[in-house]
């Protein structure tokens, strides 16, 4: 071990030294002082990834039809450029994504704005937003139950930019000097038609979404509500607040009124409507050597148990190659998506620059999922050593019984390798 | 017998009149280092021990005691981050992320020797009781001690130039007597509208050993801003303040 710390330090040291060589204490402010109307930013990217299948496992089938691969090699190039306009007191935003993907089954490619919106704000108190945005509601980290009008993120990557939905929003602030420090009301529309945010659920509904922030004293708290329409209807609440200076607690609640659930039993189609409780509870805590903790639990009354998850895992196990297809799509529909039952357990555990090693910060993941045992292990190394480049290695390990969440998975392992320029 | 009662009196109250006094030099220094409410663009850089670099351009608005708000202009892996800070309260917003998420003025989002605290720095007096000043020959010293314990250091030694009544060094120590870091003014600047104070701002540590952190002042400016700019939801609009 301290062979492998020694080699990394003397690595370190062999990279090239960033800019500057003398003790040059000058800024020259002209660059920033008088922005431009137009500015534009962004990264690119490279990333490769090998994944070690599992052709015993249920999903395997489901993805690749009984072949009989052994492992798949993929590689992607992506491109991110965020723009803004500025005239007066009005702003066009856009954030643009492209990215190329390569495997040995295909090549896609994609490329969409994950948001395109004009802002106008008439004061510091009022702001209205029309176009596509992300909005992003919640305290957790890694799950959002309160998440009611965005797209659900990857757990493992819970800070990659998400495409936004289309909607005319505003954002009303009012602050004062008690000990109900903010008060800010953000009211939301978002249209569903067959040409408009027409995956955001049941077409032909306008959709009225608010969100009421509260600091009182030292607790940030939200009060969120969807209205009935495209999706069942719901409330919500969040919270955050810090037990002491390095330790934060955070949650989130939310009731869906009558959430409508698909199962596959007996080789049929149910549907049951449920009213649904789905909530989290997290901790955030910093020690005094730079290592950051995160854990969360989650629960979701709209998951499935064990005994549904693994009714739908035999039923692809002994389904007919015909019924394949159809299988695939019940699944993405439910069963197949990330986290789709209903007790999780997130830990998130960073260290910044162990051992006095410059640049490197490793970091370890874990899910595990509390119904049937399973669980995702996730370590990676981040390098930040050269101005604007980031270089991630990630491997991820998943492990439980061939049928349960993880266990099912068409891959046993992970590993990827990302290089990302920052312009 | 009354000469031995004032005496004792005037005993007990000179304490409290050098108190007094040195909470007014405290609030003498806030106002010579920045405006109540002001807009400021500065540079940070940390060096590390191998004699690399990384710098940080910081756009930050402040008002009264205890708000400020900062934005990352460079590096572009950086830029459009912001950092509130509301009393005791920290937030650090990644516009990725899309939300603010509360961090602990102990952290440090750039690395480095500059914490958190440092970066989004309050005036002193809101933070700090003084509770002694010496008068020497080059500065006066004054003595500092957090008003709780959510501040990030828990005594202050102070010397403050004689003349132009701002920080000449600051050492910054833990409620066990250990010295955190050492801060050190120099580079008198005038930066207008009456405000003279030091451009460059050098820190050292004994707990980060051959690293070093620099401040550079480049523009201090009064402006007066609505309480909304210092709220959560405005930490995605901070840039929109630049150039008005």
């Amino acid at each position: 071990m301290k062979h492998l710390v020694h080699l990394v330090r003397v690595l370190t040291l062999c990279v090239p030294p960033l800019v500057h060589a003398a003790d040059d204490f000058t800024f020259d402010l002209s660059t920033y002082a008088a922005p431009g109307p137009f500015e534009l930013n962004g990264y690119a990217e490279v990333k490769y990834e090998h994944q070690r299948l599992d052709r015993d496992s249920p999903l395997y089938r489901l993805n690749f039809a009984d072949s009989d691969r052994d492992a798949l090699d993929r590689s992607t190039a992506a491109l991110e450029l965020t723009g803004t306009y500025r005239s007066g007191d009005s702003r066009l935003s856009a954030t643009w994504h492209g990215q190329q993907q390569h495997d040995e089954l295909a090549d896609t490619g994609s490329g969409r704005f994950y948001e395109l919106y004009l802002a106008h704000q008439a004061d510091a108190t009022t702001t209205v937003e029309v176009g596509k945005r992300a909005l992003k509601w919640g305290k957790g980290y890694a799950w959002n139950p309160v998440g009611f009008i965005e797209r659900p993120k990857d757990p493992v990557d819970p800070e990659l930019s998400r495409e936004g939905f289309i909607i005319a929003g505003a954002d009303f602030i009012h602050t004062s000097g008690g000990d109900l420090h903010t008060v800010a009301f953000t009211p939301v529309l978002l249209p569903v038609s067959d040409e408009v945010n027409d995956d955001f659920g049941a077409e032909g509904a306008l959709n009225a979404a608010a969100k009421l922030y509260l600091l009182y004293r030292d607790v940030d708290v939200d009060l969120l509500w969807l209205s009935e329409g495209s999706r069942p209807g719901r409330v919500g609440l969040d919270f955050s607040a810090n037990l002491a200076a390095n330790l934060e607690l955070h949650g989130e609640y939310a009731y869906i009124g009558a959430h409508e659930q698909t199962l596959l039993v007996a080789g049929s189609l149910v549907s049951r409507t449920i009213a649904a409780h789905s909530w989290l509870l997290g901790l955030r805590y910093l020690t005094e050597r730079d290592t950051t903790w995160i854990a969360e639990y989650y629960h979701d009354d709209r998951g499935y148990t064990q005994d549904e998850m693994e009714d739908f895992l035999r039923q692809v196990d002994s389904a007919s190659t015909a019924a394949l297809p159809q299988l695939r799509s019940i699944g993405q529909a439910g069963y197949t998506r990330p986290n789709a039952m209903r007790n999780y357990l997130y830990l998130r555990i960073a260290q910044k620059e162990p051992f006095d090693i410059l640049y490197f910060n490793p970091a370890l993941t874990a899910i595990s999922n509390l119904n049937d045992g399973s669980w995702s292990l996730t370590p990676e190394l981040l390098y930040t050593g050269i101005t604007d480049f980031e270089l991630r290695l990630r491997a991820t390990l998943l492990g439980g019984g061939r049928l349960s969440e993880f266990g099912a998975k068409p891959n046993d392992s992970r590993i990827e390798l990302r290089l990302r320029y920052s312009f | 017998m009354t000469r031995i009662i004032v005496t004792l009196i005037l005993a007990a109250l000179t304490p409290l009149a050098h108190a007094i006094e040195a909470n007014e030099l405290l609030r003498q220094v806030d106002r010579n280092l920045q405006p109540e409410s002001y807009e400021m663009y500065r540079k940070l850089v940390n060096i590390e021990p191998d004699g690399k670099r990384k710098e940080y351009v910081l756009y930050s608005v402040k008002k009264g005691g205890d708000r400020v708000l900062a934005l990352f202009l460079d590096p572009p892996s950086e830029k459009g981050r912001s950092t509130l800070r509301l009393g005791d309260n920290m937030w650090l917003y990644i516009p990725n992320v899309g939300k603010p998420l509360r961090i602990t003025s102990l952290q440090s989002v750039i690395g480095g020797v500059f914490n958190n605290a440092d970066i989004l720095r309050v005036d002193y007096a809101a933070e700090y009781d003084a509770e002694s000043v010496e008068d020497t020959a080059d500065a006066y010293v004054l003595k500092l001690k957090a008003k709780n314990n959510t501040v990030a250091y828990d005594r202050l030694v102070m010397q403050v130039d004689r003349k132009h009544k701002v920080p000449v060094t600051i050492e910054a120590y833990a409620a066990s007597g250990l010295l955190i870091k050492t801060l050190h003014y120099s580079q008198m600047k005038d930066f207008g509208g009456g405000l003279v104070r030091p451009a460059l701002l050098e820190t050292d540590s004994p707990l980060y050993r051959d690293y070093k952190s620099v401040m550079i002042y480049a523009s201090i400016k009064q402006r007066d801003l609505p309480d909304e700019v210092f709220s959560l939801n405005y930490m995605g609009r901070v840039d929109d303040l630049r150039g008005k």
